[in-house]
């Protein structure tokens, strides 16, 4: 038996398998939701599934030009970084598969992962719309990230630990979007730049550049690059809110709060248009990491002189 | 100013290269001069600041004859002077290239050059422009003795397989965006050099899907072309209906019935519409704004369904028949018609107030691709996108044709020529036409519809210009007294635009690039109208008569 209850948390239940199909379920949320705040009939319920059944049935074409390592190792590597990061995380709400101090930098950079494989995925292709497409995805790589970290490292100091588990019971008393409205918004909208949804859609911005890094990619690889931004999506939204939605506790609190941020997501999706990545990267250093630093000072100097 | 008065100045300033000079119409100034004082006659005109080059008609006088004709229309309010330049057929004379004075000329050397056989001397491309690669050499589509036979492909030109320009070397790269491209649903294909983000140098290819009209055109009779010029385009079908029949009509010495000339007024303006509103959602995609793309394309439904309501049809309307109009406006139409403009009154104040004010739309648009008044000049632009820029060229009051006499419009100007100001240039211009239409239904003209029209139109040559949604039409109509026309030259709006996209793009990054084709609001179809058809597989030339066997066999699948 102790070896089989390790294997059922990461292949089926709360990792694995049903984080794959929550992740669909999540993609199919935010597709609808937009379609519908644009007027549109939007997807059923079952389209992303149907989507990656699909991908996966079709032939993937691989480019003469690549190397076959990269090409199919890629996918496999972002779909296992964005499984990975999930193990760390109170997912649906219950303990974390795996903790031990310090696993929220571990998370973070495995859910950089996916996009690091997207962007040596569309250099190794090194077609015109991949090219110019992974150094987009790259550029704004290092755009949001480090806005994303401190906005992340703010709960984490004022809980005074490393340890998701251990800030996501501390965060259950306290409601941190109330003190630390700023790091609030910008791990969110961070998330969107991670998640390369609009207005942060630059770097796959279909009317330059086709489909920006992956526009080589088909069957297989695609279907994995997908399901792992799905199963990105769910981490993220699972993160942001246990740190700043008063923690997740159970299933009903995780479909809450992460459907209520999926709610604010998708508004922000459709209410604002593309940024150029000039834009991007200037939006992000002028003010999300400027904000989230000065946050940051007000938090050790309160931390230090208000124990 | 009036035009006797407009007309003797363009003489005066014309009279030192000035071999003959006719009055064709009272309008028009037909002034024949040598090839080699074409420059100087066109400098003349340019440097008195006389109007502005609108076309460039290419005619091949027949074999019996042996001489190419070359008209060169300067337009200046409703005066039209055309420079006639006659050359040999068979020989190696060739016209002065004016590119380098007026760079919107260059679309229309290339035109006569492809598709006529003019040699331009100074002419710095050589690469085609409409015509196939795999297109014979010497082998002119609008020449009098042109038989498909003589346009088999020629092997080893096809153009998939020409080189692909990748790397040019170090950060520079080629991007194409089309004919086959999530940006442009539409068959033309750009390259931009781009160095990181920044676009360094851009080219263009139409014709990937030119269907002959204007070849076409001459062996159908009058009343068959006002159908075939109808499927030019799929946007502006009306536009170029209704330039055919004022022409023809005006060749014949007929006019339509005022009721005619209302209602098609009326059908112009919904057409006018719908097609900003779909121009809108399309600016609004390339930018990655889709909220406002599917709202813009919602409302446009409204614009459609009277459209339909109307005539019938919601694409290719048919209201025209020569001498006046098929469709009337009767109490029940006017209430629809009403009603819908009363609904899209309030939507496109909505957009005119998105699009000045959404912050994240106008990051794309504002102070991107400014085009300055004088550079609008220069490029020779035309329609909302000139006006756009502070040059006041709309045809509809320069030269008010039709109804536009009694139900005029007013003018509709911007001045920071930016993508912002295109944008509210066009939707100005619709609630303008919302006004005008309403004015329309509520003093709607008692009368007939139609008007007779003879079978055989005089022989003679006419000009029609009309105000398309995109900008000036013009329409050059020649009758030899037959039943079917001479020549029928039609110079689209979208062709004169081009050229302020290739310079603007130069310079701006990539992202904006889209924007900045889709600012002009480009009309492929309107630019493609030649003559073969090309079934990629095999790529072999069709005779009509086996295409439509082949259509009739495919339908009946």
């Amino acid at each position: 038996m102790n070896t089989l209850t390790p294997l059922i948390t990461l292949l089926i239940f709360p990792a694995g398998l049903t984080l794959i199909l929550v992740g669909m379920f999540y993609e199919w949320v935010d597709r609808k939701l937009v379609a519908r705040f644009q007027n549109r009939i939007g997807p059923r319920w079952f389209q992303p599934f149907a989507d990656a059944v699909k991908l996966f049935a079709k032939e993937q074409i691989t480019p003469a030009i690549v190397n076959p390592y990269l090409f199919f190792g890629l996918p496999v590597a972002a779909l296992a970084g964005a499984l990975t990061s999930a193990l760390y995380v109170p997912l649906m709400g219950l303990t974390p598969a795996s903790n031990f101090p310090g696993d929220l930098i571990v998370t973070i950079y495995l859910l950089s992962l996916p996009t690091m494989c997207v962007g040596l995925a569309g250099w190794n292709n090194s077609g015109r719309f991949s090219l110019i497409g992974a150094t987009r995805t790259l550029t704004q790589l290092f755009a949001y990230e480090a806005p994303f970290l401190l906005a992340l490292l703010g709960p984490a100091l004022v809980a005074g630990s490393w340890q998701i588990n251990t800030i996501n019971r501390f965060t259950q008393d306290h409601w941190l979007i109330l003190t630390q409205p700023v790091g609030f918004i910008v791990a969110l909208i961070g998330l969107m730049g991670k998640l390369e949804l609009p207005p942060f859609d630059a770097p796959e911005a279909e009317t330059e550049i086709v489909a920006g890094a992956l526009t080589e990619y088909s069957g297989r690889g695609l279907a994995m690059f997908k399901i792992g931004k799905s199963v990105e999506l769910i981490v993220g939204l699972c993160l942001v809110a246990s740190f700043y939605l008063g923690g997740l506790n159970g299933v009903p609190s995780f479909l809450f709060k992460t459907l209520i941020l999926l709610l604010g997501m998708t508004m922000l999706q459709s209410l604002l248009t593309r940024l150029r990545i000039d834009q991007t990267v200037g939006l992000w250093w002028r003010f999300g990491a400027i904000l989230v630093l000065a946050q940051l000072l007000v938090i050790i100097l309160v931390k230090g002189f208000l124990p | 100013m009036n035009i006797e008065q407009t007309l003797k100045d363009a003489e005066q300033f014309l009279a030192p290269w000035c071999k003959e000079t006719f009055h064709p119409e009272v309008n028009r100034l037909d002034v024949a001069i040598q090839v080699d004082d074409l420059r100087a006659a066109v400098g003349a005109l340019l440097a008195a600041r006389w109007g502005y080059l609108s076309a460039v008609t290419g005619t091949d006088l027949g074999i019996e004859v042996g001489q190419l004709e070359a008209l060169y229309h300067f337009c200046n309010g409703p005066a039209i002077t055309s420079l006639r330049i006659h050359l040999p057929r068979e020989s190696d004379a060739c016209l002065p290239s004016i590119a380098d004075i007026i760079p919107s000329a260059s679309f229309f050397e290339r035109e006569l050059q492809e598709m006529l056989g003019f040699a331009f001397s100074g002419s710095k491309v050589s690469e085609r422009l409409f015509l196939p690669d795999d297109w014979p050499e010497k082998v002119y589509p609008l020449r009098a003795d042109f038989s498909i036979e003589q346009a088999a492909p020629v092997a080893g030109r096809r153009a998939d397989e020409l080189p692909e320009q990748g790397v040019v070397g170090g950060n520079t790269f080629v991007i194409p965006i089309g004919p086959q491209h999530p940006a442009l649903k539409e068959p033309g294909h750009f390259e931009f050099t781009v160095d990181g983000e920044i676009v360094t140098a851009a080219k263009m290819r139409l014709g990937y899907a030119h269907r002959g009209i204007e070849k076409a055109a001459e062996s159908r009779n009058w009343i068959q072309n006002l159908y075939l010029f109808e499927r030019i385009c799929g946007i502006c079908s009306h536009t170029h209906a209704m330039a055919y029949s004022l022409g023809v009509e005006k060749l014949a010495q007929v006019e339509a019935p005022p009721r005619a000339q209302a209602i098609r007024e009326l059908i112009a303006g919904l057409e006018r519409v719908h097609s900003h509103l779909l121009w809108l959602g399309v600016a609004a995609h390339e930018a990655g704004f889709d909220t406002l793309f599917m709202y813009s394309w919602r409302d446009r439904e409204t614009v459609m369904n009277l459209l339909e309501q109307i005539t019938g049809n919601r694409v290719n309307y048919s209201a025209n028949v020569l001498g006046g109009v098929k469709c009337d406006i009767g109490a029940e139409q006017a209430k629809a018609v009403k009603e819908g403009l009363t609904y899209l009154e309030t939507r496109i104040r909505h957009y005119l107030e998105v699009v000045t004010t959404d912050a994240m739309f106008l990051n794309r648009t504002r102070g991107i691709g400014t085009i300055s008044r004088d550079e609008a000049e220069k490029f020779g632009l035309l329609g909302p996108t000139a006006r756009a820029s502070g040059l006041s060229r709309d045809v509809r009051l320069e030269a008010p044709y039709g109804a536009y006499h009694h139900f005029p419009v007013s003018l509709v100007m911007e001045t920071n020529g930016d993508l912002e100001a295109r944008c509210v240039v066009r939707l100005k211009e619709l609630l303008v036409s919302c006004f005008t239409m309403r004015t329309i239904v509520d003093n709607l003209p008692e009368g007939p519809l139609t008007t007779r029209m003879p079978r055989k139109i005089p022989a003679g040559e006419t000009v029609s210009r009309i105000e398309a949604p995109r900008g000036e039409l013009f329409y050059y109509i020649k009758s030899k007294g037959g039943e079917n026309p001479a020549r029928v030259h039609i110079r689209t709006p979208s062709l004169c635009n081009w050229v302020s996209v290739l310079e603007k793009a130069v310079g701006h990054q990539l992202a904006d690039v889209p924007m900045l084709i889709a600012g002009m609001d480009p009309c492929f179809s309107c630019n493609d109208r030649v003559v073969t058809v090309n079934r990629p597989s095999t790529n072999e030339t069709w005779s009509w008569k086996q295409l439509r066997e082949y259509g009739i066999e495919f339908y009946k699948r």
